[in-house]
């Protein structure tokens, strides 16, 4: 596979290796959230609190059933209730053309959204947007069913919520029901009844893919050890703060939208594409986000693009503001992607923990991620095999659910496990022995380290080191199964590691305005997706401009032109830093040619505020400008804007600048290799009466390459923790077998965890610089979540002595394990 | 959510009056944290017309000790009896139990009385829009038996229905011998609960509330304790927990009283099982038999014979703990 590795460019991508002595803010701790007192407070304003004069409510149908077809609609009684002003069904001639993609959009795949998706004319992007469509997203409301809680059959809108529930009660429905089929395997065997039997011809196969690097079965004949095995990862979802809504209004032609989307400008070039309203005339607002974890932004969701172009029609018809909203039942149906994963594993390896070939099969239902490509990115393994299958099912649409690397990081961490417990050896050294990228050893990533002025440093190396102290690993580290503590629980400690990744795959621009009271706005919009992207970013313009940070605001909110990157806070910040700090730089720059350049306005000359200087003699510190040899010497900078613009579009334009910047697909364009490593240690006792798990401690280990915002960074480790444990430990949404119907669609079912689910967690963070983000920085949000499950379920194995490959590991399958371990005695 | 009317009663006389005047078309509200869930997802085809709201009444959210009798009001707060520094030490069980049950906001709201009476976690019949018309909304039916049924009952049914009772509290006053005063009895608690008829949970009538639960002191030196297995260490209602009370007269038991709860429609009560371990010292060996014990004619289903492996060893802990 070496062979293949291809070298970045070095444009169009923009590094900033420097990183100055002293920042004021950036990298420090203690920086109050700007948004935080309205967050704390209860008066932040999510999309569900706007309310407009005359609003109407807007329920949709779930079908009840997980395959069926409506062969009737009656909707004599919903109208007559009082209270309900505009019903659409699904056969309404307005909608027939209104589904979001497929092969007759006219959605323009080459668009490039800045916020977040940068879809090329490649096959491949358009791939993309085609794997959501044969798994059935991107509906509006049909007249048929192929999960339970799909939109179908009729929209209401009525004066108040409570009319427009009981008047979907009073819809009567005639539905055929169909087949249903919830596992993927029966889904491929012959026979099997079509999931969906208007979609893809009816065929339950989505796809099928094949990817080699290097000779596998070359790689399995050169190992001293072969294994197999198989795991499985049932479905899981992410419970959202907030859960789906949008309020949409028609002001004449123009509409405006207030959403609640991970994404928003995708919605309204999606919404512009379906309805033909033109971009100019959708105006975007964009609340309070709370958290999505990618579950309110995919833009193929019918969820969080459909029901706008349904609240968008009731508007239109009935005149009024229609504001469409879902329960946190209704919002309780994507999936992860891979969902209902079986894997079937084969690894080669030496004697000495060098691994020489995988093999992956993976059969996931609806979509998933192959599982092979944390193997490319970060490892020197030089034989990798995939064969891929995706089965269309009874679900609902999967989607990348924080992060699209699960799969990849489960298949990584599930594979390095199993041969670390194969040879009887520390998996953390089996990490060491194998890192690298592409094939190539770590030899090759130094050298490229140099080549590209990035610091050479063994980021994995550094991490592991710094946790094995905190977890205590050289005196708790046992072989499997051999410990039981005096409280008669058995002890378990677990590693895991992978690369530090982010989500760049898009573009971002931003403006910045500085009013004539010296005070600067970031003009962009921004979902407030992540965690704490208002008070980086205006920190970054502060740092860069030499402001105080209390004169510069960012309220994302409403559309400027600009968009920044979106979804995510830390892992799009790779991208969005850029626009700041470039900005930031030209704003300084002018902001000093203002200071020492006389206005000419007709026959009067104004004169500058250092009308003996030159820009270079200047600098800019707590919103002063100051000669550099004379620091005394200072005027504030509200002083040299007033003078030189005179209350704005006075004497000359006001200070704006704006930047726009641009990163690669997914974060790393082929050759852009990933040099930050995250590692995690995981400390387990389980109790062999009842197999009940006590997850004693986390340790995360992130390197970051410089944490802009420790505290923020500290949160995400701490949250991913957290929602990692909820993800081997118990998150699973489950169907009834018979019908499809969810059984679990509320937060008291759906095992996400609680504070008391782990013991203590230790945060630490490293900071190599090797980011490709300005000042060497690299992302967390996406990170944590997504790796820390397997260092669990590695503890698990640990205490108990045999593996628990069937996630969630549920107490049913601890007992399972506990008594497979005591059968062949282990303990 | 489905509209109901809404009736506040200052006395219980006036509670009963309203009952029974909707002929059992009404239910009593107290914190509301079971019932208002019943209307929010629409999960009863005839939901109740009526909630007649029982926090006002004054008198029912006292908690005392009389005459060697712990007296604890139904509208007591969870969180109240979890934190009572007298209930933790000479009734550790009930304490154990209201502390660890669901949430601390949840155990703000919930009264120990809400907690005995509690609906069906089921989520068959949980399913909002009554998706499923199971046996226990009157059906002819129980959908868990071919369906997912890993929290259901270990014991068999009652007339079709497999339906755990998910109540933490129930164990913990049975093993210490609580009783109910109503507006009607005094009954055990033990003895609160349906024979065969899957549609109700308790045998009250349709007009008739829990005033009090009345503990008798435990005798000196006996003790008892409370454990709960669930995914969770917090909200989740329990897969299996376990009350045991055990006096100890010289090396040996001279009394146990075991409760087992979210095995069975009711709380199941193997007195066999307890009754094996008088007279026996209590230790490691004798624990984990009188666990197996406890089990015995486990009947489990498909997904759920895992809850048998922790019934046991959640007896075996809670005995253990009583030393």
């Amino acid at each position: 596979m070496s062979e293949d590795v291809k070298i970045m460019e070095y444009e169009p991508l923009v590094r900033d290796r420097y990183i100055p002595e002293k920042f004021q803010f950036l990298g420090k701790r203690g920086i109050s959230r700007m948004d935080g007192v309205e967050k704390a407070g209860g008066t932040a304003q999510y999309t569900r609190d706007v309310n407009l004069p005359g609003m109407l409510f807007c329920k949709v149908l779930a079908s009840p059933y997980a395959n069926a077809l409506i062969k009737n609609v009656d909707t004599s009684k919903a109208e007559a209730l009082p209270g309900v002003r505009a019903i659409l069904r699904f056969d309404d001639p307005e909608l027939q053309d209104k589904i979001l993609l497929g092969e007759n959009t006219k959605f323009n795949a080459g668009h490039i959204a800045s916020d977040g998706q940068a879809f090329y004319h490649g096959k491949e992007e358009l791939a993309v947007t085609q794997e959501q469509w044969i798994q059935g997203a991107g509906r509006v409301l049909d007249g048929f069913a192929w999960w339970e809680g799909a939109h179908s059959g009729v929209a209401i809108a009525a004066e108040s919520l409570q009319i427009a529930e009981e008047a979907i009660r009073l819809v009567e429905i005639e539905w055929e029901e169909r087949d249903v089929v919830l596992n993927p395997i029966e889904a491929l065997k012959p026979g099997a009844p079509p999931a969906a039997p208007e979609l893809n011809d009816g065929k339950n196969l989505l796809r099928k893919i094949r990817i080699e690097h290097g000779d596998a079965e070359k790689g399995f004949q050169d190992a001293d050890k072969l294994i197999e095995f198989d795991i499985r990862r049932r479905p899981y979802t992410a419970a959202d703060g907030e859960p789906m809504s949008n309020v949409i209004l028609w002001r004449g032609d123009n509409l405006e939208i207030w959403a609640h989307q991970q994404q928003p400008y995708d919605g309204k070039c999606l919404l512009s594409a379906v309805t033909g309203i033109p971009l100019n005339k959708i105006k975007l607002h964009v609340p309070f986000q709370g958290c999505h974890f990618g579950h309110g932004g995919n833009p193929f969701m019918h969820h969080t693009h459909g029901f706008h172009v349904i609240s968008a029609i009731l508007s239109k018809r009935t005149g009024r503001p229609v504001k469409t909203l879902y329960n946190r039942r209704e919002n309780f149906y994507g999936l992860s992607q891979d969902a209902d994963s079986h894997t079937h594993f084969k690894v080669g390896f030496k004697d000495d923990g060098i691994i020489t070939a995988v093999k992956i099969d993976n059969i996931t239902a609806k979509m998933g991620q192959y599982g092979i490509d944390h193997f490319e990115d970060n490892t020197r393994i030089p034989n990798l095999l995939l064969n891929y299958v995706e089965a269309q099912t009874n679900f609902a649409p999967a989607w990348w659910m924080r992060c699209e690397q699960n799969h990849n990081s489960f298949c990584f961490s599930a594979v390095f496990a199993h041969v670390a417990d194969a040879l009887g050896m520390d998996p953390t050294q089996v990490a060491l022995k194998n890192d690298g990228v592409g094939g190539k050893d770590m030899e090759y990533l130094s050298k490229f380290k140099k080549d590209h002025g990035f610091p050479d440093r063994d980021s994995l190396a550094e991490v592991i080191e710094k946790g094995k102290t905190a977890i205590n690993w050289e005196n708790k580290w046992h072989e499997a199964g051999k410990k039981m503590l005096p409280n008669g629980k058995l002890h378990g400690i677990g590693f895991t590691w992978d690369h530090e990744w982010d989500d760049n795959r898009g573009a971002a621009s931003a403006g910045l305005i500085m009013h004539c009271d010296g005070t600067v706005d970031i003009l962009a919009q921004k979902a407030d997706d992540g965690v704490n992207p208002m008070t980086t970013n205006c920190e970054i313009v502060a740092e860069e401009l030499g402001m105080k940070l209390k004169d510069v605001n960012w309220r994302f909110f409403e559309e400027t032109g600009f968009q920044m990157m979106t979804p995510d806070g830390s892992c799009n910040l790779c991208t969005d830093a850029y626009v700041s700090c470039n900005m930031a730089r030209k704003a300084k720059k002018t902001l000093l040619e203002y200071a020492t350049t006389p206005v000419k306005l007709i026959e009067i000359e104004y004169p500058p505020a250092f009308p003996d200087h030159k820009p270079e003699d200047l600098d800019v510190k707590d919103s002063m400008v100051f000669v550099k040899a004379d620091p005394e010497n200072s005027v504030p900078v509200a002083e040299v804007v007033k003078r030189a613009t005179l209350n704005q579009n006075g004497t000359q334009a006001p200070l704006f600048e704006w930047a726009y910047q641009r990163q690669g697909r997914y974060g790393c364009e082929e050759g852009r290799h990933r040099l930050c490593r995250q590692g995690y240690f995981a400390e387990v006792e389980v109790d062999p009466d009842t197999g009940e798990v006590d997850v004693k401690k986390i340790v995360s280990i992130n390197d970051v390459g410089k944490a802009l915002s420790p505290e923020t960074c500290e949160g995400q480790q701490y949250g991913g923790a957290y929602m990692a444990t909820g993800r081997v430990m118990g998150e699973e949404v489950i169907y009834d077998p018979k019908t499809g119907v969810r059984l679990n669609a509320n937060l008291v079912d759906y095992k996400v965890a609680t504070f008391r689910d782990i013991d203590k967690t230790e945060n630490i963070l490293v900071e190599t610089g090797m980011g490709y983000g300005p000042y060497g920085l690299v992302g967390i949000g996406e990170d944590c979540a997504t790796v820390i499950p397997f260092a669990v379920a590695n503890a698990i194995q640990n205490a108990i002595g045999e593996w628990v490959d069937d996630h969630p590991a549920t107490p049913n399958k601890v007992i399972q394990a506990i008594q497979k371990a005591k059968e062949k005695g282990v303990f | 959510m489905v509209r109901f009317k809404h009736f506040d009663a200052s006395t219980i006389e006036e509670a009963v009056a309203l009952l029974s005047k909707f002929e059992g078309r009404a239910k009593v509200i107290a914190g509301g944290t079971d019932i208002i869930g019943l209307y929010k997802d629409n999960i009863l085809a005839k939901p109740y017309e009526a909630l007649i709201n029982i926090k006002n009444i004054p008198g029912l959210e006292e908690i005392k000790e009389e005459d060697g009798v712990l007296k604890v009001g139904a509208l007591v707060r969870l969180e109240d009896i979890g934190h009572n520094s007298m209930i933790k030490e000479k009734y550790t069980a009930l304490a154990l139990a209201a502390r660890y049950a669901a949430s601390p906001h949840i155990r703000e709201m919930g009264t120990l009385g809400g907690n005995v009476c509690q609906n069906s976690r089921c989520w068959y019949y949980r399913c909002p829009n009554n998706r499923f018309p199971c046996a226990r909304k009157g059906g002819d039916e129980c959908f868990a038996d071919d369906g997912d049924n890993r929290y259901h009952s270990i014991f068999g049914d009652v007339k079709d229905c497999l339906a755990v009772n998910p109540s933490d509290t129930l164990p913990a006053l049975i093993a210490l011998g609580a009783k109910a005063v109503t507006s009607k009895r005094t009954l055990d608690v033990a003895d609160m609960f349906p024979e065969k008829d899957p549609t109700r949970m308790t045998i009250l009538d349709e007009d008739e509330i829990i005033i009090e639960f009345q503990i008798p002191e435990p005798v000196e030196g006996m003790k008892s304790s409370w454990k709960k297995f669930a995914i969770r260490k917090s909200i989740d209602f329990p897969i299996v927990n376990c009350a045991c009370t055990v006096l100890i007269n010289g090396d040996v038991v001279e009394d146990a009283n075991i409760c087992l709860n979210a095995v069975y429609y009711k709380p199941y009560v193997p007195t066999r099982a307890a009754n094996y371990l008088k007279g026996k010292a209590l230790d490691e060996e004798s624990a984990e038999t009188t666990g197996e014990a406890a089990v015995w004619g486990a009947k489990p289903l498909p997904m759920n014979e895992y809850k048998i492996h922790i019934a046991k060893g959640l007896v075996k802990q809670t005995l253990l703990a009583c030393k």
